[in-house]
């Protein structure tokens, strides 16, 4: 699907200009301030004020409340996701493809879920995200298939084809959506770190780096999840290859463990950046915080990236990022007032640098 | 590009100034003004590679926000004050 993207120089120049004023625009700390103190309602209105017009504007007649909110802010993701894909060439369009295909396992994962529960069709079309490297109306195609197996075939001829088809069998079997959603997920994390083309700079190594502390975080994040429901789950089945922190031997043993768990992360490489999470993490046993930890340090560690290089993808990834962050604490701002929390406890909720 | 052109004019520059040695009495292979003119393209085309980048980043800041043209503009043109100093030579070499 990429192949004739990639061919041909990367404008990184033209990228980054634009990247960078987007940027600019994102929320920062006082807007968060403001946005904490403010109801579903409220938030629409200053919502309305900013980035998201004309989203705001396009849904406002159909939806409400926290809904509009959330359906507005998965609009404007998906706008500006699109546009970098547009106007990335050459090999940055590889890189940012890269990524941005989680949406695309996202929006396969939503339609699977919807297909299993029976949800209409155009319920399921409000919670895509038309962000990744599929196409409007491959997307439609994939939402107008009847049966799980026939979003299967259809998925066939992409990169998720193989490795659902296989998972397809286990679901037949079990009738449960674990192995296809599994499936998904580790078709995407292998494939980011696969393949990588041969260029040799610095700026790339780093983002190599970039991505497998991506790929380590994940595991860790599964890794203290499963120590702490100690379900009886074979560690191994959730791991992801290409990571640098554990082997899966080690995350077969530590996965019993929490406290050697904490113990290995501390002498690891990440231990530095981590730290107030792990603390937090023995004494409140709490993995909430350690979650934002681990969201934190990523987000630092690329915009450190994107200054140290600036015609790199660096400044890219450091964006998508912010940007994928921003959502997620609106959206956590809205739901928690909604639910009715306190300040503090939203606060805590949301990742600010 | 940049590093095989210079490559290739380093290793032409001693032939070119061992010709002349030789032949005391005949012109050299490039005369003066010729030279001078090299010496403007040359400029005009480094002048033209720095644009290229700063341009592309230009024309991405202004889709963004309009008030950036007139930065953008000035900034795009900056590599241009080569060509001007690079004109001087040609006024300054001697004809002959």
């Amino acid at each position: 699907m990429s192949t004739e993207r990639t061919a041909g120089g990367s404008n990184y120049e033209y990228v980054i200009a634009r990247v960078r004023s987007r940027r600019a625009a994102l929320f920062d700390d006082d807007d968060y301030r403001k946005l904490i103190r403010m109801g579903p309602g409220e938030i629409a209105r200053f919502m309305e004020e900013s980035e998201y017009e004309s989203e705001m504007n396009a849904l406002g007649a159909r939806h409400s409340g926290v809904d509009l909110i959330e359906y507005a802010l998965n609009r404007n993701v998906a706008k500006h996701f699109d546009d970098l894909l547009q106007w990335a060439d050459g090999q940055l369009y590889g890189y940012v493809a890269r990524y941005l295909r989680k949406f695309d396992v996202w929006n396969v994962k939503t339609i699977i879920r919807g297909l299993y529960a029976g949800t209409d069709a155009s319920d399921v079309e409000t919670d895509l995200i038309r962000a990744g490297e599929f196409d409007d109306a491959f997307l439609d195609q994939l939402l107008n298939a009847g049966s799980i197996e026939e979003l299967v075939e259809l998925l066939e001829p992409t990169r998720f084809g193989d490795p659902l088809a296989e998972a397809y069998a286990v679901y037949e079997d079990e009738g449960v959506l674990v192995p296809l959603e599994n499936a998904l997920d580790r078709a995407f994390y292998e494939d980011l770190l696969t393949g990588l083309s041969g260029e040799q700079s610095r700026a790339m190594e780093l983002y190599v780096e970039f991505l497998s502390a991506e790929v380590d975080f994940r595991n860790l994040r599964n890794a203290f999840r499963l120590a702490r429901s100690g379900a009886d789950l074979d560690p191994s089945e959730y791991y992801i290859e290409g990571g640098k922190l554990f082997t899966e031997d080690e995350i077969r043993q530590l996965a019993r463990n929490r406290d050697q768990l904490v113990e290995f992360v501390r002498s690891s490489k990440y231990g530095e950046d981590l730290e107030a999470g792990l603390d937090s993490l023995e004494a409140a046993d709490s993995l909430i915080e350690f979650e934002r930890a681990l969201d934190a340090a990523l987000l630092e560690y690329s915009g450190r990236l994107s200054n140290r290089y600036p015609l790199s993808i660096c400044p890219v990834l450091a964006y998508v990022l912010a940007k994928e962050r921003e959502v997620d604490n609106i959206r956590a701002i809205a739901r928690g007032r909604e639910g009715g929390l306190s300040t503090d406890e939203i606060e805590n909720e949301l990742v600010i640098l | 590009m940049i590093e095989t052109l210079t490559a290739v004019l380093t290793a032409l520059g001693p032939v070119l100034q061992e010709g002349g040695a030789q032949t005391i009495n005949q012109a050299p292979a490039i005369p003066n003004k010729a030279a001078a003119a090299l010496a403007v393209g040359l400029a005009a085309f480094g002048a033209g590679f720095a644009e290229r980048g700063i341009g592309a980043a230009a024309v991405g800041a202004i889709a963004e926000d309009d008030d950036m043209f007139g930065r953008g503009l000035i900034l795009t043109v900056l590599p241009e004050t080569l060509v001007i100093l690079a004109l001087v030579v040609v006024f300054v070499v001697p004809a002959q």
